[in-house]
């Protein structure tokens, strides 16, 4: 979590305009979806690797990293994809050409749509999402509770880093039942504390004349549309490319 | 037990999203009305979302040995109530996509679905419905977080069932194969979250009950015997 935020703040293309970023990524996961996966997924993780490494300057095995986790969790599944049951006398498996190649499919495809997830996280910090949902028509309270989210959700951690420490010299994980304790208290004190945080934010605003709207300020920044442009053309040509050499033969 | 991103056909994608808007929606405008009569709920709410992600991200000390995390559904509902929840678990869901690439944008809409308004409503019916049998709380608590986890695994089993249905056994079999392949370790994990929840529920109501009346929603079951 704490290097995804890290390269979503440090990377190169920080300071881009979000939509430069968002509508090409998006635009790219939703092609990856429509398009025939064998031949559009391998050219969309290539794109997205070559964009968060070459482009945003984030090392490469950050981006492994993120896309590590989903990829061991579709390699488990992937095979129940390719098997098939049956209960006509007693309990059959099969293996049919059909389901792997479907097992096949489905795992490009997601590994894709990941790598477009990945791009995404790795290069735009989740504040910079704010005034695309604004624009999308979610009302300002909410984007304010998520920004708020945001905030407290590094503020938290921390503790829960410092409790589980402290557990632990005591070891309060030792044994399962201690472990399971030490959870429950762990968690029941982060939920106190993050309470009574509340709590004591909330009268520190309205001393500052808080009435239900925390007004930052967003740093102006251009969108240059001959990016934009380039980028959209980019992801055209992956598309592009993708149905063709599907139509080959 | 989040789908990953891409996994689902557009189709399917689409469906759950369109089928999970409208209760996210209503919770939306709920909690936006609750924040417009009182402002310090935003912080509330705030709080408890933050914590509800770190409690997902809160490694559980599990059996099987595989690498399973607490899904704070059932929690979240006892103490919030299900139709907060949906929005809550919505933003939850959105952090866990856009901070760990856990889930996905395309499947948001089916793990909504399944973890933030199936699951809730089932926690919160068996509560309710186990607390007006006059069954003890802590027993309550653990049926309403393991049910509630067991709602939202054979919820996802469900979804990934019509979206592969078995080519001989058809969505009846394919909901029995993965059903049967996330058993092993979803069935363990509900019944531990439960204990977990039951620890959780404890701890608050004997050194919390303060901040449990200033719930301003909380179900009538908790808000008594505060010892603070």
């Amino acid at each position: 979590m704490r290097a995804i935020d890290h390269y979503a703040w440090t990377n190169r293309w920080r300071n881009r305009h979000p939509v430069e970023k968002l509508l090409p990524a998006f635009s790219l996961l939703l092609l990856t979806l429509l398009l025939p996966p064998l031949t559009t997924g391998p050219l969309v993780v290539l794109l997205t690797a070559l964009a968060t490494v070459q482009g945003a300057g984030v090392p490469l095995h950050a981006f492994w990293t993120v896309m590590a986790v989903p990829a061991a969790f579709l390699l488990a599944g992937a095979p129940f994809l390719a098997v098939s049951v049956s209960f006509i006398g007693g309990v059959n498996l099969h293996i049919s050409p059909d389901g792997a190649w479907l097992a096949l499919e489905t795992t490009v495809r997601a590994l894709a749509a990941v790598s477009c997830l990945a791009f995404l996280t790795l290069t735009t910090p989740l504040v910079d999402w704010a005034p695309l949902l604004r624009r999308m028509g979610t009302p300002a309270s909410l984007v304010e509770l998520i920004l708020l989210m945001y905030r407290l959700i590094f503020v938290f951690a921390e503790r829960a880093l410092t409790g589980y420490q402290a557990q632990a010299a005591r070891l309060g994980y030792a044994r399962f039942d201690r472990s399971l304790h030490s959870t429950g208290l762990l968690a029941g004190n982060l939920f106190q504390r993050g309470l009574d945080r509340a709590r004591r934010l909330e009268i520190g605003l309205a001393a500052r004349g808080y009435t239900g709207e925390l007004r930052v300020l967003t740093p102006e920044r251009s969108l240059s549309w001959p990016r934009l442009a380039a980028a959209m053309a980019l992801v055209s040509c992956v598309g592009l490319l993708g149905l063709l050499a599907h139509e080959a033969p | 037990m989040h789908i990953t991103e891409g996994f689902l056909p557009p189709l399917h994608a689409a469906a759950w999203t369109a089928l999970a808007l409208p209760f996210v929606v209503v919770s939306a405008r709920r909690v936006h009305r609750l924040m417009q009569d009182q402002p310090q709920i935003k912080l509330l709410l705030a709080a408890s979302g933050a914590f509800a992600f770190l409690l997902s991200a809160l490694k559980l000390p599990s059996v099987t040995g595989s690498c399973s995390h607490a899904t704070g559904t059932g929690l979240g509902a006892i103490l919030f109530g299900p139709s907060v929840m949906a929005l809550m678990g919505t933003l939850v869901l959105l952090f866990q996509t856009l901070l760990l690439a856990h889930g996905g944008i395309t499947t948001l809409g089916a793990n909504v679905f399944s973890m933030a308004i199936v699951g809730p409503w089932i926690a919160y019916a068996v509560l309710r419905g186990t607390q007006q049998l006059g069954a003890p709380l802590a027993l309550s608590v653990f049926l309403a977080a393991m049910l509630g986890d067991w709602a939202t695994y054979l919820t996802t089993a469900g979804q990934l069932a019509l979206a592969f249905p078995d080519p001989v056994s058809g969505i009846a079999g394919s909901f029995i194969k993965f059903a049967s392949v996330f058993a092993p370790t979803q069935l363990p994990l509900a019944v531990i979250e439960g204990l977990l929840t039951v620890v959780i529920v404890n701890f608050l109501r004997e050194y919390s009950g303060e901040e449990l009346q200033n719930l301003k929603f909380p179900p009538q079951a908790l808000a008594t015997e505060g010892r603070s």
